[in-house]
């Protein structure tokens, strides 16, 4: 499958064409547009995934279904996807009218994964569709059989269990049609919340609706359109200046997902991304046809994660003035074939955890691949959540045991090392781009019964290198007096975020289970857990990796990182050559020490196993969460 | 919930008293449109049948048809599966409450128990019918599906805390047609979340079907006959049903019977689950009260029995119960009153707890104890228990075509295409009668025997697997003077590629029980045999994975017998005998009949008079004294 | 004396009379009628030949001498059957399946009546037989067929002395082996006990129904071979030397030996040569179009159908009630037979309602009006107490009816109702009519067809009393009423050609539509129907007519719809499409829906041969007697008592009207002409009843 070709498109056309000042003009118009949508969302939605996580994204598709315009949302929900169901939508529904309103979250039609429900809202004047309004926001609960709503091991679609909307219409002139109301209503757990979510996501797109039919009438349709047209141009010319800066070149890059309890992927699934950098004819093209073909679990891809995944490897290994849209995309090539787990599914396969999972390996090769074609490109591999991110469900003994359930996004951080710097620390996975957000603690623990104990940065974790990996944090959280169900899919628990460039891995995922009796047991990688009153759940993230040699670090930087307690005296010395004696460092023995680095120039171990880093922090806690501390 | 069995209907006509006859309609004419709204069911039965798509609709007919007044008053049902027409009013109640719009041409698809279906795995078409914009009645085609979306590939799953974890797609009478057309994002919501679509859509098409046909005659009906004729027609209709019921309650004596039943315990329900029916017989004022509200609150499992179903247990039990053939709908039901409480097991059903078994098996322990009390009211009275096992015959079967075809009736499907479709093909024995022995092809009891029975060849010829052999086994029936119908074995497996059964056998451990000194049917249970022959019995409710030369041993259960086995007819003990439903052994040691080959004519057996006599003696006086030991 | 070259004669041995038809080439029709005589039935029928020969006035042999073609019917299969006079039948079938005859295919019609004992099988479990072999849905042999096992059951069968064999093995239709090895040893083992094997006497899958067929048709046997060999050689004797052939539930006439080898075709034969009949009455005096059939027995009531022209068939005929009787398996003439008749009782039931039977008085004690100690009012009590029957002319003034015993019957009804008299008994009619009228509607409206817009003919000797009303009620505007009402079915014979139908299966659908293999076995299905062509009696068959059907389903269905081929088979993308579209059609004309683009699976080939006999013309030779008519009175809800002429059918000439209301009298029926209605005798001498205002 092939991204909209270029051949035929006058990049030069269309700024003649087109005023270059109004040009300026109407995009910051329509960025307004799309930021009030997502304000309205985030300030209306009910469920703390969204109102303050912000786990999810809006977005402004032209009446050709091409990605127009977005604002701070996250790139695996928008870069490919709304274009691919506002195409659906219109297959399925040849009859767009005003005050129409379509809920779509399905898989097989464009979706990202079926936790994330879309509205779409066609901006319909005197008849005629000129564009769509797109909100697509990760919910709480979509009705799965298991109380998540990102489960690796679903066996497919029937086993996950969700409600799949195929671009359902579910307002029409203007008024909810209560049947699909009802049936979610009956089916989603905590109702209540979910309708407050979706009012919430009707209003950001009806916001949107109203004034992009403000600007149509007041610039005329005719002149938007034409803007449009330019504004892909424009784009696509900056996106073909940017790649022609690029090394020429093939690059694969391989890594593994997480091992499964599904046949064929016990010891892991290995993803493969090569990728071909033309800078001549300013084009990239990334092929993710040598893949596994779809497998009876969760973690398969849908078209627009496969595609999307792909992109962010590529537009993080970009100068970040190239706009993200349907113009700049024209210069992409992404190579994807049918039943394949980073392609396109085959009902009915799961797709579950296509947001995240394989999704950021795809996204974390292909940038890592880049950065293997020359210095002063691409990325090193960001790290993974852990149950860190958990579903968590059960009655809340505060409001008479009404239920709930959310996902909470406690530790976020998985900046990887780039060619520019350090990891970004607070950011959750690859796909995100670093624009989610944290749950804040104090909201996390007046909407649920949980007592959050712990959430701090692990010394050592960060992968050493030129630029380093954002470190782990440490999370421990447990119920308040009820039990809770906690559910997470951790990857990066045994194959952690690979380096670039000779820069090292980061520290993999680990978790534990502290018992009431102050027993502490591994948890797996994924999985559900009844926690009981008195238990907690310790999670430490996986780190980030690092981005060349860490002896050619910085000086400086390391002795901050030292003395700020990021790495240790110990790992300064050992990875990055830097001796640091009493909090002063040592010159001679440094540049010995990086003299000898430099000459041996030795391999990046296989892991940076730095779990007694965590074993501190949770054995420190200890008396604190099993209350043993005596009053002082 | 109100309840439609017990709403009062339209005023009604002045001058109806009952016992007196009807006076706004001749007689004559009530007659003959009674008979024309039971031709138009059993056409909507016929087409629905004649065009279903999975074998569970198009063998073994497990659907129903009914026309509801636009007051929701259950009007009219052929002899389709009886737990399934009895409650019809509730669903249409709930249509109007969501849709007060309703329109001709809409049809709405209705499978939420808890807004009164029976369970999810019926999904029932509701069309509303319209005369000159009114809304006059409305046709009703509710069936079993192959599959509902549940989150495992079955429509029965017991270990299950909620109707999230059932997984299955929730209804709540939802618009599916309109102008007589599909509402086409309905449809497409089904075909991604329901196993094997086209069967689905084909059985969903033949529902429609059923309820159109419906739809036309009806209104042919009216057309002749005028609106007001038939609207008085439908008052006098219901008010006749009622006297008649009335004047079959008045045969019975009064007495308020109590009776329980037990669910088999499972894992994680280490007691099983005890049932309490309270009946109350008020032959005074023509009456019949059944009280379940003393029985525990929801469970998390699929157990838990919605509204509809419990409603329709307790009618069954008493129909089952009464001399005369009374007409079934609102107007009789009138003088049934069903006490439900909020949040019970028992009908109570409440969010989100399941109901996916809520037809079966906890149902059939109401309806066997609510039955078998009336046998407290005397000789003559009652019936014994019927078996109710949902086991191995009964089971909900699915997989995959082989990759390289299977029987000529790898049928429909290409290769490799999955299937899923229940069983019905086991034999539960039916209960044991005051006036005979049980009936056999009896299936449970809130079939009420209506249920079809696979055609082994049928299913052959559409599913890649095979029977080994299919019997009614010896002695499986209760003795009693009446004797209780008789079990099946069954045993099959996959041909050439791995099978998945979901079976949901209770009556494993407390087999159905016999009234009146008769003694309890068999018990139910189920067996894998490995490939070397080799077999292990497992849970009674469960599932089994079953690889190719791997099959799977099943056995219903019996039906209780009814009254002493020593009074039973020696000659009908003979016959037994003869016909193999009893083995002489039985017949000696359990019925005190002793037979003897005839003098001069070998292999000829005989009832011998003496040493039954003799034996039947002996046998009542070890009772008497085993009597006294406990 | 009248000219009988060339004569053709049919009978109908029936349970109480033998009916006998002969028309000759000018086509006068002598009707004659005699008792029974189960003992021999050739007694009977000789009895009835010898009647028509005194009213042509010539010798027995003469007539028979003359006569080029018998056809022969009779009731006596079913008879055997309903009262379980048939030989004692052992059954033989695939080891671990041995209660298919007990099962049947489940279901009920009472489901809260525990009253009733559960069937009988149609053979007792004692005298089935498990044989060790397995054959599986491909034909492929599971288990080889034991043969000593065999033996030894076959023994033991013997030692049971039974009478016949019916052998039904599982998917015998896919792989005929091992039943034919069980005939073998059969023959060898038990020589001279006739025997069954399912996939010859009925090719379908699906084990109960063919089983079941299997059981009846051995059954039938011992009994058919001795009787129909009877009469053959008793016409003989009497001179006869023309064919003899004899109906078949396939609408139509087979060579006798066919009947003798698979005497299931006999069952239900008589009634299905009632809608040939009024097929040819219809097309001679309305031409095409749809035809509903009413035959109005003493006890029972025959609904059929023509439908444009074409008999209507079933698979679903139960020998007694649904569910409950045995199923003949067959694809066969659609009669729809329910219990009603002049001996139904009427009484008010628990809740105030009127209700008719199911109890019947029979023929004793009888209705009231017999006066042989019944006294329970009955719908013949009715109808006398309405004044449409003359007391004194019943069965042609056999029987002297005692009205006052009617009246006293019916009044007690109107007591509990309070309600007329004359109200009441029309109350009863109309409600006998009622189960009537629900039986037409489901077999007309299950075919699509809508009965307003069809003839109803009408025959049996209640015939004339209610059809008016029934018609009124279905809506249909025109009703005929042949010559030969009385006598039906045998009239039927004197009309029907010679038909056989002969199946293939081969299954291909309409994705991937196999055109070799369906040329292929559509080839093969021609080469059987020539060779059974070149067997049928030269000079004898007329023009020989040739039909080809496919059954045909939705994927994933399992019941067929049987879909005529236009042409002889389907040769090219065109054909396959008209095939489609038809299905479509009429699947969307019988359920209401259809599914455009779902695959369709085609299952089995069916061959249909009508070799056409030569038939008599339908001339009507009535000798004009003029005469007034008397009057009596009589009651209808429209006119309430009211005084109406009375004619003599004998006495009314071709062309002539009789307007209602008015009464008719035949010798078998009597013809009751409701108000509104006029009666008009054709010129073939058939009475055509109009609406007036139509």
């Amino acid at each position: 499958m092939q991204a909209p070709s270029t051949a035929e498109s006058p990049v030069h056309a269309g700024q003649r064409s087109f005023d270059p000042v109004a040009l300026a003009v109407i995009t910051s118009r329509i960025q307004g547009i799309v930021r009030r949508m997502t304000n309205t969302l985030f300030r209306t939605a009910r469920s703390s995934v969204l109102n303050t996580a912000r786990d999810f994204s809006c977005a402004v598709v032209t009446r050709e279904h091409e990605m127009l315009a977005t604002a701070e949302s996250l790139p695996i929900h928008v870069m490919a996807g709304p274009d691919l169901v506002s195409a659906s939508l219109a297959r399925l529904h040849p009859e767009l009218h005003a005050g129409d309103a379509f809920l779509h979250n399905s898989p097989y039609h464009g979706n990202s994964h079926a936790g994330d429900h879309c509205l779409l809202v066609p901006i319909v004047s005197a008849g005629e569709h000129h564009f769509t309004a797109v909100v697509k926001a990760h919910m709480a609960d979509i009705g799965n059989s298991m109380p998540t709503t990102l489960w690796a091991n679903a066996r497919d679609v029937y086993n996950e269990g969700a409600l799949i909307f195929p671009g359902v219409k579910v307002q029409r002139d203007y008024q909810d049609i209560p049947d699909i109301i009802e049936m979610c209503r009956t089916r989603i757990r905590v109702p209540d919340v979910w309708y407050a979510d979706y009012i919430g996501m009707v209003g950001a797109a009806r916001i949107g609706e109203r004034e992009l039919l403000a600007l149509g009438e007041d610039l005329g349709w005719d002149t938007l359109h034409a803007y449009t047209g330019a504004w892909f141009d424009y784009s696509e010319e900056m996106m073909a200046a940017a790649i022609r800066k690029m090394p020429a070149g093939r690059s694969v890059a391989q890594n593994k997902h997480d091992p499964l309890p599904v046949a064929g992927a016990e010891d892991g699934v290995p993803v493969k991304v090569t990728v071909d950098v033309d800078p001549e004819n300013a084009r990239v093209r990334i092929d993710l046809r040598e893949n596994p073909d779809c497998m009876p679990c969760g973690i398969n891809l849908t078209e627009a994660t496969s595609r999307t995944a792909a992109m962010i490897g590529v537009f993080n290994s970009l100068p970040t003035t190239v706009p993200q849209n349907a113009g700049s995309f024209r210069r992409l090539d992404v190579l994807i074939r049918e039943n394949c787990i980073a392609g396109i599914p085959v009902h009915p396969a799961s797709c579950s955890t296509a947001t995240t999972g394989v999704a950021d390996r795809v996204a974390n090769a292909t940038q890592r691949a880049i950065a293997e074609l020359a210095d002063g490109f691409g990325m090193a591999e960001t790290g993974t959540l852990t149950a860190s991110v958990a579903d968590i469900s059960g009655k809340d003994p505060r409001h008479a045991d009404s239920p709930f359930v959310n996902l909470i996004i406690i530790g976020l951080t998985c900046g990887a090392g780039h060619a520019r710097g350090d990891g970004w620390l607070v950011s959750g996975e690859v796909g995100d781009g670093g624009l989610m957000m944290r749950d804040s603690t104090e909201v996390d623990e007046l909407l649920y019964p949980i007592v959050v104990w712990a959430d701090e940065i692990v010394a050592d974790s960060g992968g050493p290198g030129r630029h380093r990996g954002a470190p782990a944090c440490y999370v421990e959280y447990g119920p308040a007096d009820t039990e809770i169900e906690a559910m997470w899919s951790t990857d990066g628990y045994v194959h952690a975020a690979l380096g670039a460039r000779g820069g090292y891995p980061g520290a993999p995922a680990r978790q534990f289970l502290r018992r009431a009796d102050g027993s502490v047991e591994p948890l797996p990688g994924w999985g559900e857990q009844l926690l009981k009153p008195g238990e907690t759940v310790l999670a430490t993230s996986a780190a980030g990796a690092g981005y060349g040699r860490p002896w050619e670090r910085a000086l400086e930087r390391v002795e901050r990182d030292v003395a700020d307690g990021w790495v240790s005296p110990e790992q300064a010395e050992e990875a990055y050559g830097v001796v640091i004696r009493d909090g002063e460092l040592d010159a001679e023995a440094t540049a010995a020490r990086r003299a000898e680095l430099a000459a041996q120039s030795p391999e990046p171990p296989e892991i940076l196993e730095v779990e007694h880093r965590s074993r501190e922090i949770s054995d420190r806690l200890g008396p604190y969460v099993l209350g043993t501390v005596p009053p002082q | 919930m109100p309840d439609p069995a017990t709403s009062t209907p339209g005023t009604p006509p002045p001058g109806t008293q009952l016992g007196g006859p009807p006076r706004e309609l001749d007689p004559t004419l009530m007659a003959v449109l009674a008979h024309r709204f039971e031709a138009i069911v059993r056409e909507m039965t016929n087409t629905l049948f004649r065009t279903g798509r999975s074998s569970i609709i198009n063998m073994a007919r497990d659907f129903s048809c009914s026309i509801i007044t636009a007051d929701d008053q259950l009007f009219a049902a052929a002899e389709g599966l009886q737990v399934h027409v009895l409650g019809a009013g509730l669903q249409t109640r709930s249509m109007r409450e969501l849709h007060p719009d309703l329109a001709e041409g809409d049809a709405y698809l209705h499978n939420d128990p808890i807004l009164g279906n029976t369970h999810t795995a019926d999904h029932t078409i509701l069309v509303p019918v319209f005369i000159d914009g009114e809304h006059l009645f409305t046709t009703s085609a509710k069936a079993h599906q192959a599959d509902c979306g549940n989150a495992e590939p079955s429509t029965y799953v017991t270990y299950v805390e909620d109707v999230y974890a059932e997984g299955g797609l929730v209804f709540p009478a939802v618009k599916v047609q309109e102008g007589f057309k599909d509402v086409e994002d309905i449809i497409r919501m089904c075909r991604k979340r329901i196993r094997v679509p086209d069967v689905w859509y084909g059985d969903f098409l033949a529902a429609v079907g059923a309820a159109r046909i419906g739809e036309r005659r009806v209104k042919e009906v009216v057309a002749r006959y005028g609106v007001e004729t038939i609207k008085a027609f439908v008052r006098e209709w219901l008010d006749y049903s009622e006297r008649v019921m009335d004047q079959a309650i008045r045969k019975l004596p009064a007495a308020t019977l109590r009776a329980s039943g037990k669910h088999d315990p499972i894992p994680g329900l280490p007691e099983g689950v005890e049932v309490n029916v309270t009946v109350d017989v008020k032959p005074d004022d023509g009456r019949v009260v059944f009280d379940l509200r003393d029985n525990p609150d929801c469970i998390p499992f699929g157990l838990n029995v919605s509204e509809y179903c419990a409603r329709g247990g307790c009618t069954i039990a008493l129909l089952n119960c009464l001399e005369d053939d009374v007409p079934r709908n609102a107007g009789s039901f009138r003088r049934v009153e069903v006490l439900l409480r909020e949040g019970s097991i028992a009908g109570g059903l409440v969010e989100p707890y399941s109901a996916s078994v809520s037809t079966t098996n906890v149902l059939n322990r109401i309806i066997n104890a609510a039955q078998s009390a009336f046998c407290q009211l005397g000789e003559g009275q009652g019936l014994a228990e019927g078996a109710g096992a949902m086991g191995v015959g009964y089971a909900v079967f699915s997989g995959t075509y082989p990759p390289t075809g299977g029987a000529e009736g790898a049928g429909s499907a290409a290769t490799g295409d999955p299937y899923v479709s229940e069983f019905v093909i086991g034999n539960n024995g039916g209960p044991a009668s005051p006036y005979c022995d049980g009936w056999i092809t009896y299936a449970m009891p809130d079939c009420s025997k209506t249920i079809y029975i696979d055609s082994v060849e049928m299913l052959e010829r559409t599913y890649p697997l095979q029977f080994r052999s299919l019997r009614l086994l010896a002695d499986s029936g209760g003795a009693g003077r009446h004797r209780g119908g008789p079990a099946s074995e069954v045993i099959y497996g996959p041909r050439a590629t791995p099978m998945r059964v979901f079976y949901m056998a209770d009556y494993a451990r407390h087999p159905a029980k016999g009234v009146r000194g008769g003694l309890p049917g068999t018990a139910a249970s189920a067996h894998e045999i490995a490939t070397d022959g080799s077999e292990t019995q497992v849970e009674a409710i469960g599932d089994s994975l079953l690889a190719p030369g791997e099959w799977i041993r099943g056995v219903e259960a019996g039906g209780g017998g009814y009254g002493d086995p020593l009074e039973r007819e020696p000659a009908a003990v003979l016959h037994d005998v003869l016909e193999r439903w009893v083995t002489p052994g039985a017949a000696r040691d359990v019925y005190g009949v002793v037979l003897s080959e005839l003098p001069g004519a070998p292999g000829q057996l005989a009832v011998d008079e003496p040493a039954t006599e003799n034996r039947r003696v002996e046998l009542r006086e070890q009772n008497e004294a085993r009597g006294q030991e406990s | 004396m009248s000219q009988t070259a060339g004569a053709r004669i049919t009978c109908d041995i029936g349970g109480t009379f033998t009916d006998v038809v002969v028309s000759d080439d000018s086509g006068q029709m002598t009707i004659a009628k005699a008792l029974t005589q189960p003992a021999n039935l050739f007694d009977g029928l000789r009895a009835a030949l010898q009647r028509a020969a005194d009213e042509l006035e010539e010798p027995l042999a003469q007539l028979l001498g003359h006569a080029s073609l018998f056809i022969f019917s009779t009731t006596q299969a079913t008879n055997a059957i309903l009262e379980g006079t048939t030989a004692r039948t052992a059954f033989l079938c695939t080891e671990g399946f041995p209660d298919i005859l007990v099962r049947r295919e489940g279901g009920s019609l009472r489901p809260y009546d525990y009253s009733r004992p559960f069937p009988e099988p149609y053979v007792p479990r004692r005298l089935t037989f498990e044989i060790p072999e397995r054959i599986d849905a491909d034909g492929d042999v599971v288990t080889p067929l034991d043969e000593q096992a065999a033996l030894a059951v076959l023994t033991r069968a013997r030692e049971k002395d039974v009478g016949a064999v019916s052998v039904c093995l599982l998917w015998s239709t896919a792989n005929p082996a091992h039943e034919l090895a069980l005939g073998e040893l059969i023959e060898r083992e038990l020589p001279g006990v006739p025997y069954s094997l399912s996939h010859q006497i009925n090719p379908i899958v699906r084990e109960y129904r063919r089983a079941s067929g299997t059981a009846i048709d051995a059954s039938l046997k011992p009994l058919m071979q001795r009787h129909l060999p009877e009469i053959a050689e008793g016409l003989r004797e009497e001179g006869f030397a023309g064919e003899l052939l004899a109906a078949s539930s396939a609408g139509g006439v087979v060579p006798m030996d066919e009947l003798i080898e698979s005497p299931l075709w006999s069952v239900r034969s008589g009634p299905s040569l009632a809608p040939v009949a009024a097929r040819t009455v219809a097309h001679a005096e309305t031409g095409s179009g749809d035809v509903i059939v009413c035959d109005t027995g003493g006890t029972s009531f025959d609904v059929s159908l023509v439908r444009a022209g074409d008999l209507v068939f079933t698979s679903e005929t139960w020998l007694g009630e649904p569910f409950a009787g045995h199923l003949t398996g067959l694809s066969s003439v659609d009669v729809r037979s329910i219990g009603a008749g002049g001996g139904s009782i009427a009484w008010v039931d628990p809740g105030g309602l009127l209700r008719v039977g199911p109890e019947s008085a029979r023929a004793d004690p009888g209705p009231a009006c017999y006066g042989l100690g019944g006294t329970r009012p009955t719908v013949t009590d009715s109808a006398l107490v309405l004044g449409y029957i003359d007391p004194d002319r019943f069965l042609g003034g056999k029987m002297r009816l005692d009205v006052g015993a009617a009246e006293t019957a019916v009044q007690g009804l109107a007591d509990a109702l309070g309600i007329g008299l004359r109200e009441t008994a029309h109350a009863v009619l109309s409600i006998a009519n009622e189960r009537m009228i629900a039986a037409i509607h489901e077999l007309t409206v299950n075919e699509g067809v809508d009965p307003r817009d069809s003839t109803l003919v009408a025959g049996g000797g209640a015939a004339g009393l209610t059809i008016l009303a029934i018609a009124r009620e279905l809506g249909c505007r025109e009703v005929l009423i042949p010559r030969a009402a009385g006598v039906l079915s045998a009239f039927g014979g004197q009309h029907s050609d010679i038909v056989r139908e002969m199946t293939a299966p081969y299954v291909t659908n309409t994705v991937d539509f196999d055109y070799e293999g369906v040329r292929a076995t559509l080839a093969s299905l021609r080469d059987r129907m020539a060779a059974f062509e070149s067997e049928l009696p030269a000079g004898l068959a007329g023009e020989l007519q040739r039909r080809y059907y496919v059954e045909a389903r939705y994927a994933y269905q399992v019941w067929d719809l049987s879909i005529p081929l236009d042409g002889e088979g389907v040769e090219d993308e065109a054909a396959l499409t008209r095939l489609i579209e038809s299905f479509h059609d009429a699947h969307e004309r019988i359920f209401a829906v259809r599914e455009p683009g779902q695959k369709i699976e085609l299952s089995q080939w069916k061959g249909r041969i009508i070799a056409s006999t030569v038939k008599p013309p339908l001339a009507a030779e009535r000798e004009h007697v003029a005469s007034e008519p008397s009057a009596r009175v009589a009651y209808f809800p429209e006119t309430g008592e009211v005084e109406l002429p009375v004619s003599e059918g004998a006495q009314l000439a071709p062309g002539e009207d009789v307007a209602g209301p008015a009464l008719i009298v035949e010798p078998e029926t009597t013809i009751v002409v409701y108000p509104g209605w006029r009666a008009h005798v054709s010129e073939l001498g058939n009475y055509r009843l109009e609406l007036k205002d139509a």
